[in-house]
């Protein structure tokens, strides 16, 4: 908990928010002694910022600097107590439904949709002109009109802790609900409450100024809100008095501003994502200056990687995930590259077809492709070598697909951006292509969703083979899918292999399978390339002490660990979105 | 279509609910709020008249039941009472023509801005920490910061009352008659420039942030990666692969903001003396016309619920995974 507010304190983002905010609740706690009375009709009415009245005064001869200063109190009072309030309303009914589950939950998140459909102003406008004036009514008001939202977004916290170990542990030992909501579900919610707060904080100064400015407030009061109120009565547009709305509005956004400020770094620090990557390292050679040893290629080699090193940017400094390593594949061949995970492998993988993140860069060494240097390839020329020459198998090619389009439209844009021709012959590519992976041409019409995991995977591949590229690396294509499955595509990989002659650069941590599928074998330790030889020697007596452990920690072929799949592109753009949203223009209400 | 009937149900079910809201607050309320209504239009109407008014709106000795059946009675028929700022039209009539002034305006102006704010999102993420990620986008969000109505006030301030540029009130001018012309077409724009461009300015930070957001989640996913890899031109990776999946959660936010939206451009017209429904709500305030209030409040609603659910129905055209299901 320290920790983490220490770690807010260190973004700008919050000590900028923070500071500004601190400071408008300083001047609203002790302000309103140092100012003259603000209701008191102190000079001449609109009068223009003077030594006297340093903001000018209202259009009933007040002063605009004491309204603004004494306003921000019952304001900031106003909606910190509703933020607090919305909060706790929210965080009840969403973790008693989420928590609860079944009956309860629907009803509860019915009329938590039916709350969030209804729009907030004209209900806060009906509910508000029966209830007598006073700051009660305000808070009741928006609290009202308000707590939707809230209880949507813990009802999903909820939710998603419900089916977690720590929750199911204080299940079983028959604590009771009340107490499981409250030490076991609350205190793991801290950032999402205080992100919260601050959210209906900012919705609950926004509307308050906004019915105040309708005259729902109490006018004879002194509130931000108020004090528009009267600027729009007294015709401040039509004197020209523009020093009677303006300060109060600039407080007004500050104030707003110094919220989002520290929501967003609230945000941030949640999701890392959304904070700025850092830069990739600078490449430490010079391409045109290459080493002896980065000139010589095998002969007949289709691929030759050369000394090749690469950094990514961490908070810590730049770290060498890929450290000098140095192989070759021949045309047809299939070479498996086996190591931990984190051991560099897939880095090596994407290098290949200059994939890496933008905070990862290749620093050193050279990559040659049939004698082209695909590290000194021009944008243009990269974008035409990418999948024609070298393709590529993901992992996760069940989730890689684009959601949004067909099958066919997926064949479609990747034959049409090398020089394809007509969509009807990209189809047809299409159905000849998925008919070679064992699937049902038809399928072409159809959307990945409508596929099962296996059934994706070989859509990865017949995608891979559109171009006929001369080598497909193969990240880990099988590691998702179970022991059945993944045998089936493994034997019609070799199969088409055998009959189109690409090479394959196979990429798992599974060496047993590594060492039954490829010519020759490369193991990969902490981003070195420390044994390279051919499978069966591989098998019989590795030299490297690091193989032997790989190898003995496999304790039969085909060996295998499934991993649940991914989620595709549209379940994790809606899952960014989930805390931001309360930046939505609708943040404000 | 199942999925569409079961969100057309639910339209359905938070309609009903808003009209018994409508119901139960003025009789929930402490005081005598129904007396206090109904003696401001004392003096104005026969005693008659007043009777009749009671009860057409359910406010009479029968039990709740009974009451509740004779609101919803006259509600079906169109019938939401007699204002009493405008005495002695019907609040239908009165609610009607600004409805259609505020869809006008709001409308426009919202869809403009998510348009323009999806858009600026897009490019913010796709060239992360260029000046439009790093500058405009802090800039707009401060500029969201503000109030509505005061961007307004500013706006008019400025560019009506200092510059001359754009008329000050109203949503024509007084001198040009309404009709299907090119005058009063040119007219009427010319009138909406300055409300719809505070809307405009004060919501566009928000959808560009969002958007922003949800792309920059998208761009790190495998689905771009392969996009990339198969050597797709940049701007086809952009719009098809990133904008297009990060846009889907971003209509669905559209729809749930779009209440609040509107909350705030019924200020903004206020601003203007525009004719649409926050002017008339401000009028039922100001003369505590509880019977408009109450009509604004359904009418806004349902409209709200409408606008929902063609966002509902926009949401399953671009999702092929619910158009499947429904």
């Amino acid at each position: 908990m320290r920790e983490t507010l220490r770690r807010l304190l260190r973004q700008r983002k919050a000590a900028v928010g923070g500071t500004l905010l601190l400071g408008f609740l300083l001047v609203a706690l002790v302000g309103p002694w140092f100012v003259m009375d603000p209701t008191e009709l102190m000079g001449q009415p609109h009068q223009p910022p003077s030594s006297a009245h340093w903001f000018g005064t209202t259009g009933q001869g007040q002063d605009v600097l004491a309204q603004t200063v004494v306003g921000a109190r019952e304001t900031l009072a106003i909606g910190f107590a509703v933020g607090a309030l919305v909060t706790l309303v929210g965080a009840l009914v969403g973790i008693t439904a989420g928590y609860l589950g079944r009956r309860v939950d629907d009803a509860l998140t019915l009329t938590t949709n039916i709350f969030l459909v209804i729009p907030g102003l004209p209900l806060a406008i009906v509910l508000g002109a029966y209830l007598p004036s006073g700051p009660f009514r305000m808070v009741v008001v928006l609290t009202f009109a308000g707590w939707a939202w809230n209880a949507r977004v813990f009802r999903a916290e909820a939710l998603a802790l419900r089916g977690r170990d720590f929750v199911a542990a204080a299940v079983v030992a028959g604590e009771s609900h009340a107490r499981i909501i409250t030490r076991e579900l609350l205190p793991n919610m801290a950032s999402l409450v205080a992100s919260s707060f601050i959210g209906n904080t900012l919705y609950a100064v926004g509307a308050q100024v906004g019915l105040e400015f309708l005259g729902l407030g109490d006018v004879g009061a002194v509130t931000w809100g108020t004090n528009l109120y009267w600027a729009g009565n007294d015709a401040a547009l039509l004197t020209r008095s523009w020093w009677i709305f303006v300060p109060t509005g600039i407080c007004i956004a500050l104030v707003g501003f110094s919220l989002t400020l520290l929501s967003s770094a609230i945000d941030e620090l949640t999701n890392p994502s959304l904070r700025a990557p850092p830069k990739a390292p600078k490449a430490a050679v010079v391409h045109a200056v290459a080493t002896p040893a980065q000139e010589a290629t095998a002969p007949g080699a289709l691929l030759s990687v050369r000394e090749l090193s690469i950094e990514y940017m961490t908070q810590a400094g730049p770290s060498r995930v890929v450290d000098q390593v140095s192989l070759d594949i021949a045309p047809g061949e299939v070479f498996g590259l086996a190591g931990e995970s984190g051991s560099g492998k897939s880095t090596l993988g994407y290098a290949l077809l200059r994939l890496l993140p933008s905070s990862a860069a290749i620093t050193q060494g050279r990559i040659l492709f049939e004698g082209t240097d695909v590290t000194a390839l021009s944008p243009e020329a990269l974008r035409a070598f990418r999948w024609s020459r070298v393709s590529m198998v993901f992992q996760s090619a069940m989730s890689a697909l684009n959601p949004v389009l067909t099958l066919g439209e997926q064949f479609h844009d990747t034959l049409a951006a090398h020089g394809g021709g007509s969509r009807a012959s990209s189809y047809a590519r299409g159905r000849e292509l998925l008919a070679m992976v064992g699937l049902k041409p038809e399928l072409v019409d159809a959307w990945p969703h409508q596929l099962s995991g296996g059934m994706r995977q070989r859509v990865g591949i017949a995608l891979a083979l559109a171009l006929e590229p001369r080598l497909v690396v193969m990240d880990e294509p099988t590691t998702a899918l179970d022991v059945v499955v993944q045998k089936e595509l493994l034997q019609r990989v070799l199969e088409l292999k055998s009959r189109l002659g690409f090479a394959v650069l196979f990429i798992t941590h599974d060496l047993p399978l590594l060492l039954a599928l490829s010519d020759r074998v490369g193991i990969l330790q902490a981003g070195k390339l420390v044994e390279v030889d051919t499978a069966q020697r591989l098998r019989t007596d590795a030299r490297h002490p690091y193989t032997r452990l790989l190898l003995s920690s496999f304790p039969h072929l085909g060996a295998t660990d499934t991993q649940a799949p991914t989620p595709d592109v549209l379940e994790q753009a809606a899952s960014a979105l989930k805390a931001p949203l309360a930046a939505l223009p609708g943040g404000r209400r | 279509m199942r999925y569409v009937l079961r969100r057309l149900g639910f339209y359905l079910l938070a309609a009903w609910a808003s009209l018994t809201m409508n119901f139960v607050i003025p009789r929930l309320a402490p005081g005598d709020p129904a007396t206090a209504m109904f003696a401001r239009f004392e003096g104005r109407i026969s005693p008659e008249a007043l009777v009749a008014l009671k009860t057409a709106f359910g406010f009479t000795d029968a039990p709740w039941h009974v009451q509740y059946f004779t609101y919803l009675k006259h509600l079906v028929t169109g019938d939401m009472g007699l204002s009493y700022a405008y005495y002695p039209s019907p609040v239908t009539e009165v609610i009607g023509t600004g409805l259609l002034w505020t869809l006008g305006l709001a409308g426009c102006a919202v869809i403009i801005s998510f348009a323009v704010g999806t858009m600026l999102g897009v490019l913010a993420a796709w060239n992360r920490g260029g000046w439009l990620d790093s500058a405009l986008a802090p800039a707009l969000a401060f500029l969201g910061a503000f109030p509505y109505f005061w961007l307004a006030m500013l706006a008019l301030y400025l560019f009506g009352f200092g510059l001359g540029w754009f008329p000050l009130r109203h949503a024509y001018s007084h001198d040009v008659e309404p009709g299907a012309t090119l005058t009063f077409i040119a007219d009427v724009g010319r009138h909406a420039v300055l409300p719809a461009t505070s809307i405009v300015v004060a919501t566009l930070g928000g959808w560009m942030l969002s958007m922003r957001n949800t792309m920059v989640a998208v761009l790190g996913t495998d689905t771009l990666r392969l996009a990339h890899a198969k050597g797709l031109p940049p701007r086809q990776v952009m719009l098809r692969y990133a904008a297009r999946n990060a846009l889907l959660p971003n209509v669905t936010g559209f729809g749930m903001a779009l209440g609040f939206v509107l909350s705030g451009s019924l200020l903004t017209e206020i601003v203007f003396s525009y004719p649409g429904t926050g002017y008339l709500l401000i009028l039922a305030v100001r003369n505590q016309d509880y019977p408009l209030m109450q009509g604004l409040f359904l009418v806004i609603t349902l409209a709200v619920l409408a606008a929902n659910f063609a966002v509902d129905l926009l949401c399953l055209w671009l999702d092929p995974r619910t158009r499947a299901h429904a």
